[in-house]
């Protein structure tokens, strides 16, 4: 006769229980947001927190099942949860094993706009010696091809790279001469200068191209002042041309925020989504270059931008629920840190951070930067992020400089008060440069930062969707797909 | 009538509270002074076997509306409790989390030393 | 109709003493291929046995309900079985033990759904099992297996190991899969297993070293909190050393798939687990979430276990949302589409075994008939009250009640 026993006895006694760790924050009235250690989050109430640190829980509680699903208790003698976190923050971690698999190549300074935000000091277009020269570009990409990663993915910048359109050829050209490594090609441009020989290059050698639209015409030549004010029709004309001659996954485009953007942000979504783009990247304003010199960056803090961000990105889930795919990049590498393992070399969003370590910058005179920022930053005297220069240094000494090491290591989040315990850490990154250039300090004073306040606004944002509009929250998921 | 020469300017407000050094510990309140920056300020004073926390908000606030004195008080009392309770949950966790963590990179650092 | 798979032989002769069982295939009488010793014609009329004695055919096999005639002269080995087991065909494996003349089909080459019963033993003790475990030795059954590798048809798609729980000798186990490997390197190999053996990491190295181009380790997970998965298969320990299980044989490679069943325990939490298993092992090759086969232990337990799927349909459709959202290949197994959340129907596979396969009256006029799960016909079959054929009139009907 076969017997049974009842669920009691498959319950785990109180003293064989333990906790794992976790972060809390307050989140209401008599509420706190948890995570454990790979960022799964739930929702307790103050008594239940209690309850599970003192581990004051039972099977069949139901306080129980939510914490051992959850992985913040676990039977002290089992072994399965502490393998499966370890095995879930390997792989949240292995972004670690790519360095560095991004180079940008700046080929000149010269550029036709003055775009008061831009983090590229102008210089006027007949000044060739702001030209990358051939020799300092061949020593870059001696230098990009010595990291150690199997892909690597070389960016043209500026100001506006097709001015030295010469240059990317050979540059192009060479490094596909090298063996070793699997390359991606972009040219950030501005698309004035779009013509049919660019596009042909572009098409024989799988180049994308990155362009700036910054919403409608209004807004977007506001923004980026052009001698002739046709900034906008030149974007738009050269985005539907590059999209139809290399194929719309070939081309991209990022908005840039400014003061005048903030109450626009449908207007800027609607741009493109009638050019068919697949999406938008909802960027703040960096603090650098110029803008820190016209006070772009003073004019606004992080709570208009949260509302500005916020609207848009109810914009987009709308468009979605409307039936047409579209998606906001920055919740899409957010959503995939919060739901899935996947690592994110992003760089702005990582610790250790992405400086050096996830991008070098190759300047057209020869030294070489942590980031894009830090380029920027030199440009205003501050060369807190000029790791060396093309012709005496190597990929190792880049990398192992003490400049990048010790503004890596006292970034860390994993590290830093506040960080360390905040519920959000396992989804955020350290960003040396931006603290640097606003509070003079690698790490910096998080309940000072905007970058704090952005991510924690953005991230709640989600979780609130996720928790509460199902509909939204079905969208939002595959945003996190592979 | 004016009062104690020692008034704060009109903008800001101040409020102490104190806690029990032989139950309350200093970097609790040091942590719960920190995520206070930018809303007030925060000093600490050793008194006999207290410790005096001497709270002052900003005029200017980082983020939020600028606090009244028992919202202050209420909002750092809240912090250091959180703290308190980090405090224990780090003290019950700290082990296992280095049991994972060894277990997550510890291969790395074999591998490191066998590769010389 | 279930098919009868197991039956006791009306006449047997010719088989040696030195050994209990045999393993037998059939061919037809007029099959060019190359014989075996294990090989008897499959005879139905008194023709044929005239014809296989004449094509010289040692042994023969003969479907028929009345007596047979042989000549004196024939001196084979001779097997008569009842007519209900006419679906025998050219290609098909049986085991025979020679006292009892007791016999199961261990192969159907014409079937999709071939498994091998490894054993009986099992060291868990599901609720639900539909094949409730014995402690006996039954180790005989993997040398009948070994014995019939040789005779199964390389065309074969795929081959299921069952039990019990497969693992339970698992030296002589993986030697058998191995015997796989080499004699039906085309043949696709799902193995049933609770996984908590792979919790040691010589058997999941032992299965790695098998490096068979086409093996699935099938593993049920039942919740996202150990006692609720213990409880369900009644083993303190199971859950931990089956998540164990699986992490392992990905850390190495190897295919496994999740498998849910679903009734009153698990249907209500169903959401949760889906999610859990969404977040936390997304790596794996496929989650079968599969309705309940009402036998075995599941009849015992039917008033804990029973649920109408109508009433899970909701949360089912939203852990399928959240697994397939994350990327995982997700199916859901023996539930007719009716009762199914239409969300839920791109998911929906036949699956049910073929022999034990059926329909109702009311799929007569269903147009969804042709790709639809159908029922288990064993055990105490119990329907839910969702059945209603599926036609454009129901649809209208769907879309005025919304």
């Amino acid at each position: 006769m076969a017997r049974f026993s009842s669920p009691e006895a498959f319950g785990a006694a109180a003293e064989d229980l333990s906790l794992f760790p976790f972060n809390f924050e307050r989140a209401g009235v008599n509420q706190y947001l948890v995570a454990n250690l790979v960022g799964d989050f739930i929702r307790l109430t103050e008594a239940e927190l209690h309850k599970l640190v003192d581990l004051q829980i039972r099977p069949g509680d139901g306080l129980y099942e939510k914490a051992y699903a959850a992985h913040l208790v676990t039977g002290t003698n089992q072994k399965s949860q502490r393998q499966l976190l370890a095995a879930r923050l390997r792989s949240r971690m292995s972004f670690l094993q790519q360095t560095t698999p991004l180079h940008i190549f700046v080929v000149t300074l010269r550029c036709e706009h003055s775009c008061p935000y831009c983090q590229v000091s102008r210089q006027s277009t007949d000044r060739s010696r702001f030209d990358m020269s051939e020799q300092t570009a061949m020593r870059a990409l001696d230098i990009a091809f010595a990291s150690p990663t199997a892909r690597i993915k070389i960016e043209f910048q500026g100001g506006e790279p097709l001015l030295n359109f010469p240059l990317i050829r050979k540059i192009v050209a060479a490094a596909k001469q090298r063996s070793g490594k699997k390359l991606d090609f972009v040219i950030a441009s501005n698309l004035a200068l779009l013509d049919n020989t660019v596009l042909e290059f572009c098409k024989e050698n799988d180049v994308l191209l990155s362009t700036s639209l910054d919403g409608p015409a209004d807004l977007h030549n506001k923004n980026r002042p052009r001698p002739g004010g046709n900034s906008h029709e030149l974007a738009v004309a050269g985005i539907r041309r590059a999209r139809e001659i290399l194929g719309p996954d070939r081309v991209g485009a990022l908005m840039t925020t400014t003061e005048a953007s903030l109450d626009r942000v449908d207007e800027i979504i609607d741009e493109y989504l009638q050019l068919g783009l697949d999406g938008i990247f909802l960027r703040p304003l960096s603090p650098f270059g110029f803008a820190i010199k016209t006070k772009q960056f003073a004019k606004y803090d992080a709570r208009k931008w949260l509302a500005f961000y916020e609207r848009g990105l109810r914009r987009v889930l709308e468009i979605n629920r409307q039936g047409t795919p579209f998606r906001e990049f920055y919740a899409a590498l957010l959503l995939t840190r919060m739901l899935s393992d996947r690592p994110i070399g992003y760089v702005d969003l990582r610790s250790p951070a992405g400086a050096g370590l996830g991008a070098l910058v190759y300047n057209y005179d020869g030294s070489v930067f942590a980031s894009d920022e830090g380029r920027m930053l030199a440009e205003t005297g501050d060369d807190a992020f000029r790791l060396g220069h093309v012709e005496h240094d190597s990929y190792n000494s880049l990398i192992l400089s003490d400049k990048l090491i010790g503004a890596i290591s006292s970034s860390l989040t994993q590290c830093a008060p506040e960080c360390s315990t905040c519920v959000y850490e396992s989804h955020c990154g350290a960003d040396p440069v931006y603290h640097h250039a606003t509070q003079g300090d690698a790490l910096g004073i998080k309940p000072l930062s905007a970058f704090c306040a952005r991510q924690k606004g953005i991230m709640g944002l989600l979780l609130d969707i996720l928790e509460n509009s199902p509909e939204d929250a079905a969208i939002l998921r595959r945003w996190a797909a592979a | 009538m004016p009062q104690a020469a020692k008034l704060p300017a009109a903008s800001s407000v101040e409020v102490a509270v104190d806690f029990d050094s032989s139950i309350q510990s200093l970097s609790a309140l040091d942590a719960a002074a920190y995520r206070l920056i930018g809303t007030a300020t925060c000093q600490v004073h050793r008194a006999g076997d207290h410790y005096l926390c001497r709270l002052i908000s900003s005029a200017n606030p980082q983020k939020g509306p600028v606090l009244g004195p028992d919202e202050l008080k209420e909002r750092f009392l809240n912090l250091v409790a959180d703290e308190n309770l980090r405090a224990r949950v780090a003290a019950r966790t700290d082990g296992v989390r280095n049991v994972i963590l060894a277990l997550a990179f510890g291969a790395l650092a074999t591998n490191q030393n066998d590769a010389g | 109709m279930t098919l009868p798979l197991y039956g006791t032989a009306s006449r047997s002769a010719g088989f040696s003493s030195d050994k209990a069982r045999s393993v037998v295939r059939l061919r037809s009488v007029d099959s060019a291929a190359e014989r075996h010793v294990a090989d008897f014609a499959l005879a139905r009329t008194p023709d044929d046995i005239r014809r296989a004695i004449e094509a010289e055919w040692p042994s023969i096999l003969v479907v028929s309900d009345g007596s047979i005639d042989l000549p004196g002269t024939f001196t084979g080995r001779l097997v008569a079985v009842p007519p209900k087991y006419d679906y025998l065909a050219d290609g098909d494996v049986i085991g025979i033990d020679h006292a009892s003349r007791k016999f199961r089909t261990l192969y159907r080459r014409n079937s999709a759904h071939n498994s091998f019963l490894v054993t009986e033993r099992c060291n868990n003790y599901c609720l639900m099992c539909s094949q409730p475990p014995k402690n006996v030795d039954d180790r005989w059954i993997l040398s009948e297996i070994k014995e019939s590798l040789p005779l199964i048809d390389p065309a074969t798609g795929a081959l299921t190991f069952t039990g019990g729980e497969t693992l339970s000798d698992w030296e002589d186990f993986i030697a058998v899969l191995k015997e796989c490997r080499d004699r039906l390197p085309a043949t696709a190999i799902q193995v049933l297993t609770n996984g908590r053996a792979f919790a040691d990491s010589r058997i999941v190295d032992a299965w790695k070293d098998i490096g068979h181009p086409f093996l699935m380790a099938a593993i049920p997970v039942y919740a996202s909190v150990d006692h609720v998965h213990d409880h369900v298969v009644q083993a303190k320990g199971a859950f931990d050393e089956t998540i164990l299980g699986i992490l392992k044989l990905k850390d190495r490679g190897q295919r496994v798939e999740i498998r849910v069943v679903l009734h009153a325990l698990t249907a209500p939490i169903i959401e949760d687990t889906g999610r859990w298993i969404a977040r936390n092992l997304p790596f794996v090759d496929h989650v079968a979430l599969m309705g309940l086969e009402n036998t075995g232990f599941a009849i015992a337990n039917d008033a804990m276990l029973w649920m109408d799927p109508v009433d899970y349909g909701d949360g089912l459709a939203r852990a399928v949302d959240h697994l397939s959202a994350a990327g995982v290949n997700v199916s859901v197994y023996n539930l007719p589409k009716c009762v199914l959340p239409k969300s839920v129907w791109p998911h929906a596979l036949q699956s049910i075994s073929d022999w034990k396969n059926g329909f109702v009256e009311e799929c007569d006029r269903c147009d969804a008939k042709t790709t639809c799960s159908g029922f288990f016909t064993t055990g105490r079959p119990r329907f839910s009250r969702g059945v209603r054929a599926i036609t454009a009139q129901r649809d209208e009907l769907t879309t005025l009640a919304d």
